[in-house]
């Protein structure tokens, strides 16, 4: 037993003051945490390094106000006090300390925590009628000089504080313990670290410009939360999340609620938010109570189209009457850094003359605008700047605020890619130092080396198998490879997928793991990508390249070689090495008998190419037919019809989008799908029997059946009747859902039952019931991610996890401690979201490079800007049409801002006049003097392309109508999509760089191209790489394919 | 507010201690000299005052008397001040009757009742200051009295509460701890033989985990019974001496 004592300590909670004794123990033996202690602390988790200068301790007051400030990684030698810790946790609740926790908890940080109420030395009870700064602030004290004295004064000790009176009392009571401000601090001792002093100086502008504040109230206060929290369970106030409509941000907000709501019958839909009073300072993303009004005073929402002109009609474009509430407070805050544009200069002169304040527009429109002190918006006029939300009181119409940091000037191609990247919470910096050591070295003087201890503990494949990877041409990253061979004796047939061994480079817990772990996946832009794992690993050690020998995760079955039955299965790692490095169409073609020359022969002797060849061919068409025989097996064992439907409706698209993959989905491409799934699947099955509460599978669940109805109702204008009851019965009506006529009909369908479903998501098995592990898309029970760990993290754990269960079974239960079901939901939670910041960072830089394609076009010379357009969503003012040429969709406006409407003449020229609009659910007329106009659903028009430029947000393109006729040349220019998307971003990229040439030679100064290195990890992109990120370039919003589309199309259907 | 941690990342508990390590336990025998045997427990700030009975007469009703072993009697109260919030009931309440019968059974369990048949024993605990772990600091401090009045026993009854937090198993919560949410779990040992004489827990917890949390409370109980050991060895020292004076 430790030596104990005992302290009283006073406290009061929980509405009537109550005097709360509490012990509290001390001992001696307190963990320093530093590489110089003396005392032989036992240590265990990082430790501060001894090469520093000095420890900085802040005190509790910096602690709570500027903690901001200790993430720069320059900072080292920082130990934070448990007082300083406690004293954010109950003034910044529990976000802001969790961000300290994970500063903490990253090796990258040289900071720690010193536990100074629990040291007998350190602690110091609070003295009778002491406030609690007071408190506080002698507390860190104590512990600084504890700090020192225990460092047998080897390293000088620094205490900031903003508290004016302790500096006077304590500054010189020791030597070698200095006590001095943050701004001094900053200063003296990090002179050329400004970044640091701006974002000191924004935040301290801030915290005064709060002080004085005005009282004027514009919003109601929130509730406190043991009111909200008892309003909640008893179903008083609703419990959702704000989400802002991106059309209309001033008016319409939703809360969609989460869990239990169910008790209130009425409410089966989202409760709209309208107006800002009643949204009460909640921003896009917060978890919010919500208190519903009472059914006289609710609204529909707003059906009509709008730009953000904000002139709202009433009455006539409003929807049924919803539910409809105000947010009564404020649960859980989800602020994040946003990037802002400030207002042009002629209003800022108008602004700043009252207040030093500027009002700052977000560029995500959702966001309200954000007030931010400071002196230099006039110098950063045409920027883009990060900005963080402080408050929101409500006494102020705005939220305030502080700048961290300026991104670059507004519409160039940096500027806005970073923009999206840190709109989606995006950070990509390079891979540092201390990173890169890890890595195995694999250069020319120095060739990697397969070490010999591996080779007896691995299986090796390399004499036995042939093993070769079907890709995409020129594919980097070969993550997948095959091998099947018929057993001896003939009786059995042995198909195995050999996956690259990251786990073998990437140790749990090592540098890398971290860096790839807060990346989650690899990030396809429209032009660029940023990689999950370092180069070196990604496009070489870890990439199962032709003729080279590489580590693998295989899996390995048998199966009868008549039947196909599966008789056993093999997991394990393996030493491969693969022969042929394929690619889809030479792969089909060797398939279909054509003569074509496969490069990894070409030198051979004839006689030798030929048996090789044949050797080859035959393992390709045992695959085939395995693959053939699971797909078949998996249909007839239940509904998995819509899995291949979904399929080939993504490759449909696809095929639109990309160049390279020819009109007609290969069988090939099927071939390794279903060699993927089916390997993703066992291992799902391995690893969830092995661990049953902790696990990572990917489900998906089964979609709502009211999303169906636009899918369902669109499809009975043209007379198809879809059927939504069963993943089965959906699959089996979109396959009949086909217009002879017009194939873009079933493609639109299609993206509209995509629309209808929910995300596929990862789980850990521990937090879902056994029931809700189905994967709705592919109809498999269970599923997870195994093939691509080189850009996914799911897959590595999930390699762990398969490492982990394949020793349990040889050795006597090898019981490493992994993530426990918590944690592994935390990680599942943070990949999904990774995940979905990925696809809209995607989705969001084609739709820039779209907008950057337009700029320099006239729309009204050109002939580019016109083009053949779908209607597939009718609306009360316009319609939304899909144009197939460039794979865009948009809103097409049929009545402008005077009230007039379009008529069309006879040969189909469009003009406005006055008239009006009737709106039916199939279709929509516009009656003037001169005739009638009507456009149905799925109707073919003409458009016009042009962009819509915005100084603070996107710029958007703008669809207006021309003719009501297909697009003459529509024919013609259905040549394959994708070549123009390329050459669209091709075009743009080139541009780019003849500016970036243009302005280094003017100035003399390669400003842009160094920022271009800095933020580029790969190379210059090659044609290969754009055409392969295009053909990830899902159409539909909502799918999402980080993965090539090629190897798991699975991921396409949980997108 | 936010929740309270329970247990840092550091491994310290609120009160800072750390998971295995027990509150500090002091306690004294002998407290009265009018009843048989009494003694006072301080389990951290939760202390507790027994005194035992007997064994005598059954009073009241005959029919209650057992014709091959001692009745066993418990009461258990709580002061009025011993929570933040003034009790308005010392005793009798739901929660005091339940508690009640609890001591009983366990000290059933220890007692070697068969010596005495036909006749009570009573034991009576109270709460002065209640800090979690009431149950166990009753059946320590009974423990106490009982060897205090020399009633024979198989073992010493200790008795200690584990909690569960964030996968790791917590030795003796205090209250705060208690009233987190988690799962508490007491246990009542005989520990030379790893008897369980009284084994509860009313929340819900994974079976995977019961193991561990057994585990730990057994420990913690273990570790009790050494300190309970060192004070009835002192008592008898001093009382030897001032008997041989």
């Amino acid at each position: 037993m430790i030596k104990t004592e005992k302290v009283l300590h006073l406290k009061s909670s929980r509405g009537r003051k109550v005097r709360v004794v509490r012990e509290l123990y001390l001992r001696e033996q307190v963990p320093c945490g530093s590489v110089l202690c003396q005392a032989e602390c036992q240590h265990d988790g990082k430790l501060l390094s001894g090469d520093v200068t000095h420890y900085v301790v802040p005190d509790a007051g910096v602690v709570r106000d500027y903690l901001e400030i200790f993430e720069f990684r320059e900072f080292r030698g920082v130990v934070f006090t448990q007082t300083a810790c406690q004293a954010l946790q109950n003034t910044r609740g529990r976000r802001h300390y969790n961000r300290l926790r994970g500063l903490l908890k990253d090796p990258r940080y040289d900071c720690v925590l010193y536990a100074n109420e629990f040291q007998r030395f350190s602690y110091c009870a609070r003295k009778m009628g002491e406030s609690q700064e007071k408190w506080q602030t002698r507390c860190v004290y104590n512990a600084a000089v504890w700090y020192y004295n225990h460092l047998a004064s080897l390293m000088s000790v620094v205490m900031i504080t903003e508290d004016q009176e302790a500096i006077k009392e304590y500054g010189s009571q020791n030597s070698g313990v200095y006590v001095v401000s943050t701004r001094e601090y900053l200063e003296s001792f990090w002179p050329n670290l400004h970044a640091a002093q701006e974002l000191y100086a924004s935040i301290a502008q801030t915290l005064q410009d709060r002080e004085n504040e005005g009282a004027e109230k514009e919003y109601s206060e929130h509730l406190p939360a043991e009111v909200l929290e008892s309003g909640i369970k008893s179903g008083r106030y609703i419990h959702g999340t704000l989400s802002v409509n991106k059309h209309r941000a001033q008016h319409e907000a939703f809360v969609r609620f989460e869990g239990s709501a169910s008790k209130n019958a009425e409410l089966n839909s989202d409760v709209l938010i309208n107006g800002m009073k009643h949204r009460n300072r909640a921003i896009h993303g917060d978890v919010v109570a919500v208190e519903l009004l009472p059914r006289g005073e609710w609204k529909g929402r707003n059906m009509a189209l709008t730009e953000g002109r904000g002139d709202e009609k009433g009455g006539e474009t409003q929807s049924q009457p919803m539910p409809t509430g105000r947010v009564v407070g404020i649960i859980q805050r989800n602020w994040r850094d946003y990037v802002v544009t400030f207002p042009p200069r002629e209003e800022l002169q108008t602004q700043s003359r009252n207040s030093l304040k500027i009002l700052a527009i977000p560029w995500d429109c959702r966001i309200p605008k954000i007030r931010i002190s400071t002196q230099q918006a006039e110098a950063l006029q045409d920027h883009r700047v990060i900005v963080r939300v402080d408050s929101w009181e409500s006494t102020s119409l705005y939220p305030n605020g502080h700048s961290v940091r300026v991104l670059g000037k507004a519409g160039e191609v940096e500027t806005e890619i970073q923009t999206i990247l840190v709109e989606n919470c995006i950070s990509v910096t390079p891979f540092s130092e201390a990173q890169l050591r890890e890595m195995p070295v694999n250069s020319k003087e120095q060739p990697w080396q397969i070490d010999q201890a591996e080779i007896s503990a691995r299986k090796d494949l390399r004499e036995t198998h042939l093993v070769f990877s079907i890709d995409p041409l020129g594919c980097e990253d070969v993550d997948d490879t095959l091998s099947v061979r018929t057993l001896p004796g003939g009786k059995r047939l042995e198909l195995g997928v050999h996956i690259a061994d990251v786990t073998h480079f990437v140790k749990e817990g090592s540098l890398t793991d971290l860096e790839a772990r807060s990346r989650a996946t690899t990030y396809y832009l429209a032009d660029r990508r940023y990689d999950m794992l370092p180069a070196v690993l990604s496009a070489d050690l870890c990439s199962l390249l032709g003729g080279v020998d590489r580590y693998a995760m295989s899996v390995i079955w048998e199966l009868d070689a008549k039947t196909l039955a599966m008789c056993s299965v093999w997991y394990g790692r393996t030493l491969i090495r693969s022969s042929y490095q394929l690619h889809y169409e030479l792969a089909q073609n060797l398939l279909n008998g054509k003569d074509v020359k496969v490069p990894e022969l070409a030198q051979l002797e004839s006689s030798v190419q030929d048996q090789k060849l044949a050797e080859l061919l035959q393992a390709l068409k045992q695959l085939t037919r395995v693959a053939r025989h699971l797909r078949s097996q998996r249909d007839k064992g239940g509904a998995l019809e819509l899995e291949g439907v979904e399929v080939r409706a993504q490759l449909d698209e696809d095929k639109n989008i990309t160049a390279l993959v020819p009109k007609q989905p290969l069988e090939v491409h099927e071939t390794v799908a279903e060699c993927m799934i089916y390997a993703n699947h066992w291992v799902a099955r391995k690893i969830q029997e092995c661990f049953p509460h902790q696990a990572l599978l990917r489900h998906h669940p089964p979609p709502r059946q009211e999303f169906f109805n636009q899918l369902i109702d669109s499809a009975k204008s043209r007379g198809f009747v879809i059927d939504t009851r069963s993943n089965k019965a959906l699959a089996d009506s979109l396959d009949q859902a086909v217009d002879s006529q017009d194939p873009l009909v079933n493609r639109l369908l299609r993206v509209m039952a995509t629309q209808a479903m929910s995300n596929a998501l990862y789980f850990s098995t521990g937090a879902c019931p056994e029931e809700q592990y189905y994967h709705y898309g592919l109809a498999l029970d269970r599923y997870t991610h195994f093939t691509s760990p080189i850009r996914r993290y799911a897959d590595i754990i999930v390699h762990r996890l398969l490492m982990a269960s394949v020793q349990s079974e040889k050795e006597e239960w090898f019981h490493k401690s992994f993530a426990n079901n918590k944690e592994l939901e935390e990680i599942a939670h943070h990949i999904n979201n990774r995940n979905r910041a990925a696809q809209h960072a995607q989705k969001e830089s084609t739709e820039l490079f779209q907008c950057l394609y337009f700029r320099d076009k006239d729309p009204l010379t050109d002939e580019r800007c016109v083009a053949d357009a779908i209607i597939y969503s009718i609306r009360a003012n316009g319609i939304l049409v899909f144009v197939p040429r460039y794979g865009l969709k948009g809103a097409v406006y049929l009545k402008n801002r005077e009230n007039q409407v379009v008529s069309v003449g006879d040969d189909g020229v469009c003009v406005w006049q006055a008239g009006t609009l009737q709106r039916y659910p199939d279709r929509i007329c516009s009656c003037t003097s001169t005739g009638t106009n009507t456009f149905y659903l799925f109707d073919h028009i003409t458009v016009r392309i042009s962009v819509e430029t915005s100084r603070c947000h996107s710029d958007n393109l703008h669809l207006e109508l021309l003719n009501n006729k297909p697009h003459q040349s529509a024919t013609t220019e259905s040549r394959v999509s994708s070549r123009v998307q390329s050459e669209l971003i091709e075009e743009v990229v080139r541009r780019e760089e003849a500016s970036i040439q243009a302005e280094v030679e003017k100035t003399r100064r390669p400003r842009l191209s160094k920022e271009e290195k800095e933020f580029r990890q790969s190379k210059a992109p090659n044609l290969y790489t754009i055409l392969q990120e295009i053909s990830e370039l899902a159409l539909s919003d909502t799918a999402f394919c980080h993965i090539k589309q090629n190897t798991v199309p699975t991921c396409t259907t949980s997108a | 507010m936010a929740g309270l941690e329970l247990l840092s990342d550091q491994g310290y508990r609120l009160d800072g201690r750390k998971a295995t390590e027990l509150r500090k336990l002091q306690a004294r025998m002998g407290v009265f000299g009018q009843a048989d045997g009494s003694a006072y427990l301080e389990q951290g700030n939760t202390k507790a005052l027994a005194v035992v009975y007997g064994p005598h007469e059954v009073r009241g009703s005959r029919s209650k008397s057992l014709h091959d072993r001692a009745v066993i009697n418990c009461q258990y109260s709580m002061a009025t001040f011993s929570t933040a919030e003034r009790k308005r009931r010392p005793h009798g309440d739901r929660k005091s009757s339940e508690m009640s019968l609890h001591l009983k059974q366990t000290f059933e369990a220890a007692v070697l009742t068969q010596l005495y048949p036909r006749s009570q024993i009573d034991i009576y605990v109270k709460i002065l200051q209640s800090d979690g772990g009431n149950y166990s600091a009753c059946v320590n401090a009974a423990t106490l009295a009982l060897v205090d009045a020399g009633i024979p026993m198989r073992d010493y009854v200790c008795a200690c509460t584990a909690g569960f937090v964030e996968d790791t198993p917590l030795a003796d919560l205090c209250h705060a701890e208690e009233s987190g949410g988690g799962t508490t779990l007491s246990l009542a040992l005989l520990p030379r033989r790893e008897n369980i004489a009284l084994v509860q827990m009313d929340a819900r917890l994974h079976q995977d985990h019961l193991p561990a949390l057994m585990e730990a409370a057994t420990v913690a109980c273990k570790g009790l019974s050494k300190v309970l050991d060192s004070v009835v060895r002192q008592h008898l020292q001093e009382v030897s001496v001032q008997t041989r004076e």
